[in-house]
Formats: C-alpha cells, sequence, structure tokens
C-alpha cells in the first residue's frame, strides 16, 4: 500500500475528529485559562492561619495602640484599638501602612560609611576610638524611653554629653517651663476639660499630638452643631483641614501670628475681659491690625470669642513666647481646661539643636528627624532604618524597624496625664539589624539592658499602687497582684494610665509681654513622621489624588 | 433576613485626612502606585475629593467627600452592562460584587458607573522585594487589564460569618464586620451598617433630613448616604462633577 | 472509499488512544510528599481518633489546616519510633523548627474562599463526607500536580472525562455548585470568592 499525501490529510482530519472527542482540547483550553490567571509573577498572600496582636506605634511620640495581624512571621495589617485610652482607636492615614515600611526600598540592610559598606566591627572600633579622643554626644530625639536612660548612663560613664532634639510640641511648651520653672516633660494640655480651643495653625485634627485624641473629643463635641460644646477657632492664613472644620477660621497673613496675640491681648485688658492684671504689649491695636490684615473690630471680636466660653486654651506650633503669654493671660495655665501640670516631674532637657559646644563624635539615634545635622567637624554616627538621602560622609548604622525592637513609650508630650505602654516587638529584625542600645552595651556591658529598665519601670509604677492599666479590661493598679502581672499586661499591648494629678497649682511669672515677635512655624502635614521616608501606600494620597501635596523631602 | 449593607458618611467631621483611603488599600493588597501612575490612572477604590462653595479669601469653605461604590441597589448600571457576568448584587446582603477573575477588561462598566467608583489595573500589580509578605492573606491579588472596585471588604464579611458559624450562630454578630474604611476613621465620620435593619444606626442616620445621596435622581438607588448640616455642601450633591475644577493640593 | 474511511478511522483510533491515555500520563507529573505520613499508624497507636486532634479550628473558627511541626512535636520532639519517615520528621522539620512543605492536594487558587467551620458547623457535614476514608490512610497517595496549570489532579478529578467521579473526587467550581444545589444552599459569588 503506497501512502500518499491524501492520506496523510485523511488520517490528519481523523485525528483531528478523534481529538474533539478526548479530554485534550478541553482539558487544554481549560488548563491554559487557569495558567493565565496564575502569571508567577503576581504576588500571592501567604498561607495559613492569622493572629491578633497588641502593640504600640513608635513612628512619632503620639504612641497610639496598635492591633496587628500576623500571618506567623510578618504583620498583614493594622487597625487601631478601640477604647484605647490614649488614641481612642484612631490612628494616622499613614500607620495602616506602616506593617509595609521594613520592605521599603530605601530600608537600611548593612553599615554603610563613606559610600561603601562596612561592618559593625569596624563602626565599633572606630566609635570606641572617638570616645577615646574627645567628647562624644548621643542625640534622642525620644527622651524619657528605657533606651534613653541606656543613652544617658553611657554618657556619663564615657566622658559624654546627652543631647535632646525636642519636637515642634514639646517646644510649643518650653515658654511655661521658663516663665514657671516647671519641666517641659510635666506639661500638658487638658483639652477634655477645655470648651474653647484656639489654635495658632496647629493641624489639631490632622496629625497633631496623638491623632486620635483630639480627633474624637472633637468629633463627640463639635462636629457638625451650629453652636458646639466645644469651639475651635483656628488662626492660619490658610484653610487648612483643620481650618476648614473649625468652629472660626481667622485667616491673618503670614508670620503676623506674634502681633495677632499682642493685639488680642491689649483687648482682652483695655476692656476688662480678664480678671487677673497682665502684662500689656508694646504695640497698639491699629498696628496689630495692620500687620496681620485683620479689621481691629475683628481682633477685638476674637478676643470676645476667647472668652466667651471658658474654660479657653491657647496652642502654638512652637514655643512663640507671644502664644504663650497669651495663655497666661487668659488663666490657661496651672487651671483645668489650659495647660496642666501632668504628676511626676521627669527632668527635662534644653533641646540641642543645634548642638551646644564641639565633640569628637556624635551618635545619632534613630528616632532624630533625618535633617538634624551634627556639626561638620564631628564623626557621625547615624542610627536608622530607612535611608533619607542626602550625602552621608559619616557611618550609616541599620536600626530596627517597625515593631523589631522591644521598646517603652512614655506620655507622649501633648498629655494631660502620665502614661506607660510597651512596645512589645512582633517581628524578628533582618540579621545585620541592631538597636542603638546593643551597640552600646556591646562597648560597655555593665550598661543596664532595655529590658531591665522597662522592668524597674513597671516596677516603680506599681509600687505607687495608682492609675489604670487598660488592657482587654481596664484594671486598677491597686488590683494588680504583682510587678509581673503589671510588665505582662503592658507587653501585651496594654498601656497604663495615671490618676489625674491633684489639683495642684503652678504659677508663670510673666513680667512684661514678650518682645519676641518672630512668626510660627508652618507644619507640612505628617510633620512628626520620624522616618525620612513614607510607607508605599502613601502614594494614594498625593500621587493616585490630589487630595494632600507630595511630602516635603519625603519619599513614599 | 437579607441585609443591606451601606453608610451614612458624616461630611461636617470628615477632614480629608486619607487614612480610609490608606486602610482600603492595605486591607485589599492593592499595589502602591508605580512612578507613572497619576490620578486618573490611580488604583484608589476609597477616594476622598476636595470640594469648594467656590469663593475666595475669607469666604471660602472646604469640605471632603469620601467615595467609593455606592452599591446601587436599583438598575445597578456596572451589572446591567458587563458582558462577562464579572459583577452582580449578592442577594444575601446587598453588596454589589466585582470579580476581578472573570473580567476581561472592556472597561464598559468604569462608563456606566456614574460615580467614577471603578479602577482598572493599568500595570501588573508590583511591591517592593519582599513586601508581599505583608499582603493580606483574606483577599487575592488581582492582574493587570480587570477593573477592580470597593467590595465592602468582603474578608471581614467572610471572617465574621465563619466565626459566627463556629459558635453556632447563623447570623453574624454586626460588631464582627466593619469595612477597613469605616474602621480607620479617626472621627468616625464614616457609619457602617445594615440599612435593611430598624435598630442599626445606620438606619436612622440614612433617615435623618440632613441625610442626602449623590445623583439621587439617577434613581439607581446608592446605598452610601452623606450628611450635612452646610447647605452648600448639600447642595452639591445633584452636580456632575465633585471633582474641583482648578487643581488643588493640600 | 473504503481506503478513505480505513485511514481516517486509523486517525481518529490513534487520536483517541492518545488522548485518552497518553495525554492525562504527560499532563501530569508525579510528585513525592516530603514524608509518608499513614493516618492509621496515629489513630490506632496514640489514640488521635478525631479529625480535629490535629486539623483544629483556631479561635476565630478559622481552620488551622495541616497540622504544623509544633503540634507535631508534641509527641515527636524526639524519635519515639523506628520508622524513615519519623526520622525525616524529627531530623528535617522539627528539629530545625521548619514547617513540613506538605503538597496540599485541595489547593485552590487564591481568589477561592472556602470555609470549613461553616461547612462543619453550620451545614453539619462530617468529615468523611467529603475527606472520605482519607482519615484512616495506611499510605501516602501520589501527588499529581498539572504541568500547566500547577494545581493538583484532585481538583480536575481522576477521571479525565469527569464521568462517574466518587463524591470528593473533583474540586472545580462546578462542583461545589452541584453539591450546592443539591442542598437546595444559595451563595453568590460573595460566598465562595474573594
Amino acid at each position: 500500500m503506497k501512502f500518499s499525501r491524501r492520506d496523510l490529510l485523511i488520517g490528519g482530519a481523523g485525528a483531528l475528529a478523534g481529538l474533539a472527542l478526548t479530554p485534550v482540547p478541553w482539558k487544554l483550553l481549560s488548563d491554559v485559562s487557569i495558567w493565565t490567571q496564575n502569571f508567577p509573577w503576581i504576588p500571592q498572600p501567604a498561607h495559613g492561619p492569622v493572629e491578633t496582636k497588641y502593640s504600640v506605634c513608635t513612628l512619632c511620640e503620639g504612641g497610639c495602640g496598635i492591633r496587628v495581624r500576623m500571618a506567623t512571621k510578618y504583620p498583614v495589617g493594622v487597625a487601631g484599638v478601640r477604647d484605647h485610652p490614649v488614641s481612642k482607636g484612631a490612628l494616622c492615614p499613614l500607620a495602616f501602612a506602616a506593617h509595609q515600611l521594613n520592605w521599603h526600598p530605601r530600608r537600611l540592610r548593612e553599615v554603610r560609611h563613606a559610600g561603601r559598606t562596612a561592618s559593625w566591627a569596624e563602626a565599633q572600633t572606630a566609635f570606641v576610638k572617638a570616645c577615646g579622643e574627645g567628647p562624644t554626644a548621643i542625640v534622642d530625639a525620644r527622651p524619657g524611653r528605657a533606651v534613653s536612660s541606656v543613652f544617658e548612663a553611657f554618657t556619663r560613664k564615657h566622658r559624654g554629653s546627652y543631647q535632646v532634639v525636642l519636637s515642634a510640641e514639646s517646644q510649643a511648651l518650653t515658654p511655661y517651663a521658663g516663665w514657671s520653672g516647671v519641666p517641659v516633660t510635666s506639661l500638658g494640655y487638658d483639652l477634655e476639660n477645655a470648651r474653647t480651643i484656639v489654635s495658632f495653625g496647629v493641624p489639631v485634627l490632622d496629625g497633631w499630638g496623638t491623632p486620635g485624641r483630639f480627633t474624637r473629643l472633637w468629633s463627640e463635641r463639635a462636629a457638625g452643631a451650629a453652636d458646639p460644646q466645644l469651639r475651635l477657632i483656628q488662626i492660619e492664613p490658610s484653610l487648612s483641614r483643620t481650618a476648614a472644620r473649625a468652629w472660626r477660621w481667622v485667616p491673618l497673613r503670614e508670620g503676623s501670628e506674634a502681633a495677632l496675640a499682642a493685639g488680642v491681648a491689649r483687648t482682652l485688658l483695655e476692656e476688662h475681659l480678664v480678671g487677673a492684671p497682665g502684662p500689656m504689649p508694646r504695640s497698639t491695636l491699629a498696628e496689630a491690625a495692620a500687620q496681620t490684615g485683620l479689621a481691629t473690630e475683628a481682633i477685638r471680636d476674637l478676643a470676645q470669642r476667647m472668652v466667651e466660653n471658658r474654660p479657653v486654651v491657647v496652642i502654638a506650633p512652637d514655643g512663640n513666647p507671644a502664644i504663650a503669654a497669651l495663655n497666661v493671660l487668659l488663666g490657661a495655665v496651672g487651671a483645668p481646661g489650659g495647660i496642666v501640670r501632668k504628676r511626676g516631674d521627669v527632668p527635662s532637657h534644653v533641646s540641642a539643636d543645634p548642638l551646644p559646644g564641639s565633640f569628637r563624635a556624635v551618635l545619632v539615634d534613630s528616632t532624630v528627624p533625618w535633617e538634624f545635622a551634627a556639626q561638620n567637624d564631628a564623626e557621625v554616627f547615624r542610627f536608622a532604618a530607612w535611608d533619607g538621602g542626602g550625602d552621608s560622609a559619616g557611618w550609616l548604622l541599620p536600626a530596627p524597624g517597625f515593631l523589631e525592637e522591644l521598646t517603652d513609650v512614655p506620655t507622649p508630650p501633648t498629655s494631660a496625664l502620665e502614661t506607660y505602654a510597651v512596645a512589645q516587638n512582633l517581628v524578628a529584625p533582618p540579621t545585620e539589624i541592631r538597636s542603638a542600645a546593643q551597640f552600646l552595651l556591646q562597648i560597655d556591658p555593665t550598661l543596664p539592658a532595655v529590658e531591665k529598665v522597662i522592668h524597674a519601670r513597671c516596677d516603680e509604677i506599681f509600687r505607687t499602687r495608682q492609675g489604670t492599666v487598660y488592657g482587654e479590661h481596664p484594671l486598677a493598679v491597686t488590683k494588680i497582684y504583682s510587678a509581673k502581672h503589671l510588665e505582662e499586661q503592658l507587653r501585651k499591648g496594654a498601656v497604663w494610665m495615671g490618676d489625674p494629678p491633684s489639683p495642684g497649682k503652678f504659677r508663670c511669672e510673666l513680667k512684661e509681654w514678650p518682645a519676641d515677635n518672630r512668626a510660627a512655624n508652618a507644619t507640612c502635614w505628617a510633620a512628626s513622621w520620624a522616618p525620612p521616608v513614607f510607607p508605599p501606600l502613601a502614594t494614594k494620597l498625593y500621587q493616585e489624588s490630589n487630595l494632600r501635596e507630595p511630602p516635603a523631602g519625603r519619599q513614599a | 433576613m437579607s441585609a443591606r449593607y451601606g453608610f451614612v458618611i458624616d461630611l461636617d467631621r470628615c477632614t480629608g485626612c486619607g487614612a480610609c483611603m490608606v486602610a482600603c488599600a492595605a486591607e485589599n493588597n492593592v499595589p502602591p502606585a508605580p512612578a507613572r501612575a497619576t490620578p486618573r490612572t490611580g488604583l484608589t477604590p476609597m477616594l476622598v475629593h476636595k470640594v469648594s462653595n467656590g469663593m475666595e479669601g475669607a469666604a471660602r469653605r472646604e469640605a471632603f467627600i469620601p467615595i467609593a461604590c455606592m452599591h446601587c441597589g436599583n438598575e445597578t448600571p456596572c451589572v446591567a452592562v458587563c458582558p462577562q457576568q464579572a459583577v452582580e448584587v449578592d442577594k444575601a446582603t446587598g453588596i454589589v460584587v466585582q470579580m476581578p477573575q472573570r473580567c476581561l477588561g472592556c472597561r464598559y462598566c468604569m462608563a456606566a458607573c456614574a460615580y467614577h467608583a471603578r479602577y482598572f489595573n493599568w500595570w501588573d500589580p508590583a511591591w517592593p522585594v519582599g513586601m508581599e509578605k505583608s499582603l493580606n492573606p483574606g483577599v487575592a491579588v488581582r492582574m493587570r487589564g480587570v477593573v477592580e472596585k470597593c467590595n465592602l471588604c468582603p474578608a471581614r464579611l467572610h471572617s465574621a460569618q465563619e466565626k459566627a458559624a463556629a459558635a453556632g450562630r447563623k447570623e453574624i454578630d454586626p460588631a464582627d464586620y466593619i469595612p477597613a474604611c469605616a474602621e480607620a476613621c479617626p472621627t468616625g465620620a464614616i457609619l457602617f451598617g445594615n440599612l435593611a435593619d430598624k435598630n442599626d444606626p445606620v438606619f436612622s442616620a440614612a433617615h435623618s433630613a440632613d441625610a442626602f445621596r449623590l445623583l439621587a435622581r439617577l434613581g439607581t438607588e446608592p446605598k452610601v448616604y452623606y450628611k450635612s448640616q452646610e447647605a452648600w455642601v448639600k447642595a452639591l450633591a445633584e452636580r456632575d462633577s465633585v471633582r474641583p475644577t482648578e487643581a488643588q493640593h493640600g | 472509499m473504503r481506503r478513505i474511511l480505513l485511514i481516517f478511522g486509523l486517525g481518529m483510533g490513534l487520536a483517541l488512544v492518545a488522548g485518552w491515555t497518553a495525554f492525562p500520563r504527560a499532563l501530569y507529573v508525579r510528585r513525592e510528599q516530603p514524608l509518608e505520613f499513614h493516618h492509621k499508624t496515629h489513630s490506632e497507636k496514640s489514640g488521635l481518633t478525631q479529625c480535629d486532634s490535629c486539623h483544629a479550628l483556631g479561635s476565630d473558627g478559622e481552620f488551622q489546616g495541616i497540622a504544623g511541626v509544633e503540634t507535631c512535636a508534641g509527641c515527636h520532639a524526639e524519635k519515639v519510633g523506628t520508622s524513615k519517615a519519623e526520622a525525616t520528621l524529627v531530623d528535617s522539620y522539627i528539629k530545625p523548627a521548619r514547617e513540613t512543605p506538605w503538597l496540599v492536594y485541595s489547593r485552590q487558587p487564591a481568589n477561592v474562599w472556602f470555609s470549613h467551620a461553616i461547612h462543619t458547623h453550620r451545614a453539619g457535614l462530617a468529615c468523611q463526607d467529603c475527606h472520605g476514608t482519607l482519615g484512616e490512610s495506611d499510605q501516602v497517595r501520589t501527588y499529581e500536580q498539572n504541568r500547566i496549570s500547577g494545581y493538583s489532579r484532585d481538583i480536575w478529578g481522576h477521571s479525565m472525562s469527569r464521568l462517574g467521579r466518587a463524591p470528593g473526587d473533583g474540586m472545580k467550581m462546578s462542583d461545589c455548585e452541584d453539591c450546592h444545589h443539591r442542598h437546595n444552599v444559595e451563595v453568590g459569588c460573595l460566598g465562595c470568592h474573594k
């Protein structure tokens, strides 16, 4: 039999017909379509059970409680903690994506020196050598932590100097500290008892202090009401988010805050709107009007509004003394609803930006803003979890990132009540990571370990027999049976809050109206956010929408 | 009894912070934007718009309007146009469920949606190396070429249903189901609940005098209500676009 | 004419044979499980007769899946027997605290949501209703992986024509739909997808 091409074609046709009666085409179609939906370069989430753990966010001083969903080793979601006494269940927009920060492209994963990779051993040698050659400074932006006492202990023993960089929120309280002798860390704002809040450009509804504290308060007592229980007066040149929601917006000319404060003070005194006498500002009302661009009537009206619904408190964006003096005049210092004194005096430090004096070496903690510059001649040992960019002649030391380090959270600067929490580390850091405390402990093993300091603090709190531990349920300290039990609670995400202080007055001595006429510093959004980078999902806010301006000097 | 999940968003409380936008993206495994993404090509299932009363200077007023899928209950436009039946109105919950895996990417639904609440995956999702370990296991990751939108966080609904089943209950505990946006809002502006339940706070809020819906005249019966005491904000309800006319930032 | 029919029939015959025998064999690749786990040994020798002794629901009703090494370590922290499988378990997984990389027969695509709690507690299904006699296994079934889709053969079902399937054999969407239809339980897309 001779097979021709025709036979092949006929055979082929038969094969095709037969194939249609086999699973081949149908199964291939099904499988290929499944394959097209499972391309290997599309990332897949992990399989497996998800647990819920609690900790505290440490990306600013706010101390917000967080509920973290963990898929075994890694966090897969962050949310607020309902009924948390400090943060009231709320978080700032960035916190919801903070669990992704540890994989940010700018994450520091190796020691770097003068642009090349180095080792911890080299950094340690260099630091020890530097300490031997001259005075060293350790710069800390979050004093009061357990880590801070390790820093202080080191500098005391090794011819060093412990320096603190205060945040703008802390700086805003420095005038009162100066006038009363009470340390800055002992002062706070008693917002819960205020009925009028006057903010000079402070974004109280957009990321100031512990964000949830005031947003919840304002939402309960002021939002949507024509005649609210809590009146928010926002004084700033442009219509910010806070100004847009405030009860009154006072649009003054940029840089004229001190002038307005003086104008209002003059009105309060001349029209006898305040009880106690006070120093009269030198400038006249007309001068204030000219500088601020507001009519004299508007300034007088503002003064009236401030005292109509008391207690009133004024919030300044920084240590502008004229704005602080207004608080003194209004009787808002040392009184409920105003600037109050928290229990327990923790020694304060003067903000050291720039550093006083000259140093051989400067160790900069990861909480210090990236823009902080030590002097040119010092050898800088910069701890950071993310690279903020720019030239670095000094040492860049990879520090723990989000939830990678056991640390404690002292009272936020703006809080009226003492609080203490422990931010439990939920994630194991990559191998090359070391915290500043670990670095110093390796150099001097006699220093106290962070865990020991936290343990001692829990012990202290337990022995005061006051306050309440807010975990799953509130528990008075008097009902806690041991310091260990208290520490265990805190390590599981609870927070201790002290009892309100007994009414102890403190007085500010203000002999004359401050002459300082400097402008108050405007803050861009997320000014309190410590890392030099934003979580990648922040692009939703400024790149994928027009909701916010792109962040100044930071990248997602 | 079937539920009708919806929102009442208090525009007097919304400060435009954007927490809802970020929380939504994190919960639903929405990728961060590639460098070339813009507001037109971005993926923002929850999107907060800034609006103003159009005046300048001291008379200017601004507000913020969070917009996500309205879960239209009547003649749902996107459902009507989809050639793939990739979207349906869930009978048990009233949620308009988008199944990106069924979508063929024709984007007809994006044209049909009067609220511009649907977003196209112009690119394959990409996260920095290692960041995929932080993805939410309850939500599938999409690929390029498909449309996605707010689905009222079904992962959270599923968790609530599973919890109820394990505890021997047929109905979920309402406290167990709250979408990421409502949970994240720091002022409590976003109220979520079952509009079919008269005892649910969202029911009375939706029926209050200050409540309104956007483009109600289209008759799609959205399940997202807004409320405000400001007349100029309420007047925006029937306007064609809530996008500001001038370039806005901040 | 006869010749045409013959050649046609020959071609058809060859295609049918290849399509029904060679194709399935070529389509699937056989893979080994990390170790030989026998359910029967465990139920007989340690009294673990309930499925949920090792395959439990978590506190929120989430199914915990195949037991992790921590569960195995409850009895196997040190070797208690003489089998090669146990040696592998203890040395390669329990001691270095590595999760055993089981090949999951029922692994579904990421967009599928199946809740054990709802099926066992609300629907009242017994484990055997879907998993058959797996709980009494005395050998490890070969894992056959589809070379194109990457999923286990168990999803399509062992039979290529999908006819005459045993209950539990086949876990495609239509199989879930069939069972739901039989029991008159209606769920929309949201009921099974994520």
